[in-house]
């Protein structure tokens, strides 16, 4: 059953008709993969040494084993935004004789060949087995490693568990992260020491056994956790209208009535956000990213240049725009024949879409302004922001458009969505690093001329200039569409 | 109305649609039988300018569909539920189609006014998206729509699939009154009595080819019916 389940994969992957663009980004990402796990390797081979260097007073065995929590917090934390939720269409298995906690099981179980639970592996093994069996002996430092592993896996279901609770009940989200940030302020108030838990836990691993139950009850916990989730939203998205609607009146977004068509199409996709989960997770993680701030602006080493503040300026000023806009028009592919046969321009389309991000920007810029009530580099930031923000609607728009034309994958939001999360992860990156990467490249070369207030204010320039001829740019955009939208009408009609 | 000039569609060296030459004059109404993989649909979308031709064109009002976008402000169509927006409500789809062809509020309510028969109370006010109506209202939802802008020219692919009896019915009497209007239909069908009732002019098509154009008269289903039988 199970071999039949991933031939299934196997055929759904390579017959889709995208196949070859995606095999050319998994090939991108695959490559940055290997070269990051020959890093971490390495890293890990002489990571005893290099901890005798930093601390030459301390044992570098302690020092690991009290760092261990930090580390798995932090890869939670990393997993929350980049692991990819495994996925299977599992509509047309359920009314077959398959059980469905097989299927459940299936999905769960292919979660484990995510590439992040081999990291720790990767990052530590090497260590264990070189430093470690003079410590606890060889059955202790296997102990050690597999205790390690546990807890990755722990972490693994503990991501896909809150990732897929993000859309159906925030809140329990919401929640378990503030539960983590709790965690890690009265650990820095020193009012608890996780340190000391992670040394002593993972010191009594190495030394007895039976202490690898802890993680295995939790393991066992959390799976159990997720199962119970996925086997109650096996059905298609359930939702409820609130309230009964009459044409032309209440749920029409009065406000958006006075731009005419123009207003009608951008309500529309705002329905389609509100309406689907998958488009509404993906607003909401926006709204977490804008937190990413923290990360950069309270490192001295980012905040002293400027290159690495254009990146979190773009990211989170765009990052709605960015992680929706890269799916357009796949969100719309069930009724994209519609939107080609009725009268409505593909010009008048695009600039609908046009007219959605700029907003998003702005809001998004608005509240990373705040930033600038950091102390020191807040000016700073704003003033890199305000360029960043307006290379967003300038340019970005633009190039998010233009390569929504390659879009020609369905993507079909009526099904159940704690099943249909593809893209919601690092390979959604991937198509960003244009859009990341150009503004650099243009700030570069006034970097380098060490004239770096030159090169915000190119960045700014250019975006401005891209949102004056905004009309002429999208046009460029409808010319190819024009020209693809046969391949993509067939993509999206293949279900 | 509608002209084909040399029309052929291939999908990996096998011909779907070749059709050398067809002509729809305005206010004829024409219904398009034949077996599945005949072609029918691949040639309404090539009408519609959602698939594009491997050779050949088709020109609308004089007009090659590619070329313009002027066809879409006369020609109303539905062929799947692909033309539907499904997470909407009925109500909320007829006012967005309304507002893409410039009807007022009002404009939609009396339009919709119209329709409450052949809506027979299932379609508005349900409290429900699209999505979850069964798939003969969803047909009634489309076709009302592609009715509303009032357009010269009519393209549905298999209206009668779906329908109760009644709704069948209901729906060929739409289909007279529209023809009666002036409005140019084209219709395709499994159902050979209903098509050949509603429409003037019978097209067969046979993997892809014309094989038979005729003015519909009584001895029309007999020969159909003798064509269709195995």
């Amino acid at each position: 059953m199970i071999r039949l389940l991933l031939s299934h994969q196997w055929k759904e992957a390579t017959r889709s008709s995208v196949w070859q663009k995606n095999l050319a980004v998994n090939l991108v990402l695959g490559f940055f993969m290997l070269l990051l796990l020959l890093y971490v390797v390495v890293l890990s081979a002489f990571m005893d040494v290099i901890i005798e260097k930093a601390w030459p007073d301390k044992d570098p065995v302690a020092v690991i084993n009290g760092a261990l929590l930090y580390y798995f917090l932090f890869d939670l934390a990393f997993r929350f935004f980049m692991q990819e939720l495994p996925v299977l269409g599992i509509q047309p298995y359920l009314h077959l004789p398959v059980g469905k906690g097989k299927l459940v099981h299936f999905v769960l179980w292919k979660s484990i060949t995510s590439f992040f639970n081999y990291m720790s592996l990767l990052l530590f093994i090497p260590f264990a087995l070189k430093v470690l069996p003079e410590v606890y002996g060889l059955g202790g430092a296997w102990m050690w490693v597999l205790g390690l592993f546990l807890i990755t896996l722990i972490n693994n279901f503990l991501t896909l568990y809150f990732k897929r609770q993000l859309v159906e009940k925030p809140l329990v989200t919401f929640g378990f992260l503030l539960a983590i940030v709790a965690l890690a302020t009265l650990d820095y108030l020193n009012l608890i020491s996780v340190g000391a838990a992670s040394g002593s836990f993972f010191r009594a691993l190495g030394q007895n056994p039976v202490w690898v139950l802890v993680p295995v009850a939790l393991l066992v916990a959390v799976y159990l956790l997720n199962y119970r989730f996925l086997i109650a939203h096996t059905y298609p998205e359930e939702m409820r209208i609130s309230k009964q609607s009459k044409v032309g009146t209440s749920a029409e977004i009065g406000f958006l009535q006075r731009f005419g068509e123009l207003g009608t199409l951008i309500g529309l996709e705002l329905k389609l956000i509100m309406r689907h989960k998958r488009p509404k997770s993906t607003t909401m993680m926006s709204v977490l990213f804008l937190a990413y701030g923290f990360i950069f602006y309270t490192q001295e080493m980012y905040t002293k240049g400027f290159a690495m503040l254009i990146f979190p300026g773009i990211f989170m000023t765009g990052f709605m725009m960015l992680s929706y806009g890269q799916f357009v028009p796949g969100w719309q592919s069930a009724h994209f024949d519609a939107l080609l046969t009725k009268r409505l321009s593909p010009y008048t389309f695009y600039l609908g879409k046009f007219w959605m991000f700029v907003p998003a920007c702005t809001i998004a810029y608005l509240v990373t302004l705040l930033y600038g009530l950091m102390p020191g580099s807040g000016g700073k930031i704003m003033l890199i922001n305000t360029a960043c923000f307006l290379y967003n609607i300038g340019v970005n728009t633009f190039v998010v458009l233009y390569l929504s034309t390659y879009n020609k994958k369905r993507i079909d939001l009526s099904k159940s969505a704690s099943f249909n999360w593809q893209g919601v992860g690092a390979s959604q990156f991937i198509l960003m690093l244009p859009a990341l990467l150009l503004p650099i490249l243009v700030y570069l070369p006034f970097g380098l001329m060490d004239k770096p207030w030159w090169g915000i204010a190119a960045v700014g320039i250019i975006g401005l200039l891209g949102f004056l001829f905004h009309r002429q740019l999208l046009g460029i955009v409808v010319n190819r569409f024009q020209r693809e939208k046969y391949a993509i009408a067939a993509g999206f009609r293949q279900a | 109305m509608i002209e084909v000039r040399d029309l052929q569609k291939n999908y990996n060296g096998v011909t779907v649609v070749n059709i050398p030459a067809l002509t729809v004059q305005k206010g004829e109404t024409i219904g398009l039988v034949g077996n599945n993989g005949a072609g029918k649909t691949t040639f309404f979308r090539m009408i519609l300018d959602l698939i594009r031709p491997t050779k050949g064109e088709v020109f609308s009002k004089g007009e090659n569909v590619r070329a313009t976008e002027d066809w879409k402000q006369y020609t109303g169509s539905h062929l799947d539920e692909g033309f539907l927006i499904d997470f909407l409500t009925p109500e909320e789809y007829f006012a967005f189609i309304g507002k893409l062809n410039g009807l007022t509020t009002g404009d939609v309510q009396a339009f919709l006014d119209r329709f409450r028969d052949f809506f027979n109370g299932e379609i508005l006010e349900q409290r429900k998206y699209i999505r979850d109506f069964s798939k003969g209202n969803q047909k009634k939802v489309g076709v009302a729509a592609a009715v509303m802008s009032d357009p010269e020219l009519l393209i549905l692919d298999e209206p009668f699939a779906n329908l109760d009896p009644s709704s069948q019915i209901r729906l060929k009497n739409l289909l007279k009154d529209l023809k009666r209007q002036g409005m140019t239909l084209l219709i395709s069908s499994h159902d050979l009595s209903h098509v050949i009732e509603v429409c003037d002019r019978i097209v067969l098509l046979e993997k892809g080819q014309v094989i038979e154009d005729m003015k519909t008269d009584e001895t029309t289903l007999k020969q159909l019916e003798s064509y269709f039988t195995v």
